[in-house]
């Protein structure tokens, strides 16, 4: 199992286009992927899990990936998130 | 020789690829009607009298359009919309009379020998026999109807645009879910005729099954209907056809609905990527108008039926001026503007 604490650094926050985007992304994984904020721990595949976090701009969300592709879904998933989104 | 392709996988928008279709069904379009049909169409509901002969009966209506002659009946003829059926109202007949008859006689000759269609008197008028002689001769079919010249005038046009507007086919069924008209479209054994049978089970009503035709009058409604010869009737497969009025009611059938979301069926295999949220939304063009698109995935276990029933009533919500999606996300961003973590 893999774990890595990230930032939003995103404008808006974790809203309902980069959850979207983030469940795109964590879909094409086989490994089980969690997010943690606030001692609230939803599942990374889950769009309505993510929007619920309620993660603003500037939170830290930690990402847990545990699988046989743990490390590549981690890599996608820091891209992701490191990259703001691409969300203007 | 190859040519190199790039990669749709690069550069592809992160969320969603193609998010408006166009249908690729061929429109048609009515190019003329000639006077026969149109008097055998709208004899009744237009109360059409033939007065005239039938000499003219060959002429062919071009334009969904009608016009009265007054300005010509005066000889100006410089902008004269001869492709539209001439209506005689009061001014046009009080006008002809009133003139010395040899003179009203000429401009009435000049009239008919337009390429105009056909002539109609509006409220029951009729015209002195040498007129009609002379109508006969130029082989130009005249019409009597008790009707007022504008009544006449919009009862007809509603009647002519509607036989000249676009229509479509469309593969796929349609039905009236909770007022809403739903096209539910999908390849060849996607299951569309199970999915509509659960559907007439929770109260919809068939609009048309495997094809159904679509016609569209500029700024209106697209309008779905079945054809006739298949009305009422669904192939199931292992069941083979079934006649849903016999079986469910008339309660069950209607004969047409105007058309307010498609919705695909996709094999569960389809690596298409869908929407999640109904942020980014769909459309799927048919004769020019641009509706709310939904793509479910079949896949065993599902309850398309109930699924297509919710989108169908979420499509309603819409209507009455609540989007779920953008709503929630707004709330949601409120939210997260307030509790910046900076």
């Amino acid at each position: 199992m893999i774990q890595k604490d990230l930032t939003i650094n995103n404008k808006h926050g974790l809203h309902a286009r980069p959850a979207a985007q983030f469940v795109k992304v964590s879909s094409q994984f086989e490994c089980d992927i969690w997010v943690e904020r606030d001692e609230e721990r939803v599942n990374g595949k889950s769009i309505m899990g993510l929007m619920m976090l309620a993660a603003p701009s500037g939170a830290t969300i930690s990402i847990s990936t545990d699988g046989s592709d743990e490390t590549e879904a981690m890599n996608a998933l820091e891209a992701l998130v490191v990259g703001g989104f691409d969300d203007e | 020789m190859d040519v190199p392709v790039p990669n749709p996988s690069e550069d592809a928008p992160i969320l969603l690829d193609k998010n408006q279709n166009t249908s690729k069904a061929p429109i048609r379009r009515l190019k003329s009607m000639s006077v026969r049909d149109f008097y055998e169409s709208y004899q009744q509901s237009l109360q059409l009298v033939l007065v005239g002969s039938e000499s003219g009966f060959e002429r062919k209506i071009i334009e969904p359009e009608l016009n009265r002659p007054g300005l010509a009946l005066a000889g100006f003829y410089t902008y004269f919309a001869e492709q539209r059926i001439q209506v005689i109202g009061n001014a046009e007949h009080s006008y002809l009379t009133c003139l010395e008859t040899k003179d009203g006689l000429a401009r009435f000759r000049e009239l008919c020998r337009q390429a105009v269609p056909c002539l109609i008197l509006a409220r029951g008028h009729s015209l002195p026999k040498a007129f009609m002689d002379e109508a006969h001769r130029l082989q130009l079919s005249i019409f009597q109807t008790e009707m007022a010249s504008m009544h006449f005038l919009n009862a007809a046009t509603i009647r002519l645009q509607w036989a000249f507007a676009p229509t479509t086919t469309e593969h796929g069924s349609m039905v009236d879910i909770h007022g809403i008209g739903v096209l539910l479209r999908g390849e060849s054994g996607s299951g569309k005729s199970e999915t509509v049978i659960g559907l007439i089970d929770r109260g919809a009503t068939l609009v048309a099954d495997d094809l159904v035709r679509f016609r569209r009058i500029e700024g209106g409604d697209i309008m779905g209907t079945s054809k006739e010869v298949g009305r009422n009737h669904m192939e199931v497969r292992g069941l083979g056809l079934i006649n849903v009025m016999a079986l469910y009611g008339i309660g069950a059938v209607r004969l047409e609905k105007a058309l307010n979301v498609v919705i695909t069926l996709r094999p569960a295999d389809d690596i298409h990527q869908l929407e999640r949220l109904g942020l980014e939304p769909k459309t799927y063009r048919i004769l020019g108008l641009d509706l709310p698109h939904v793509e479910l995935l079949v896949a065993p276990g599902r309850d398309l039926a109930k699924l297509i029933e919710v989108a169908a009533m979420d499509v309603k919500l819409k209507v009455f001026g609540h989007d779920t999606a953008v709503e929630f996300n707004n709330r949601l961003l409120r939210k997260l503007r307030d509790h910046r973590d900076v």
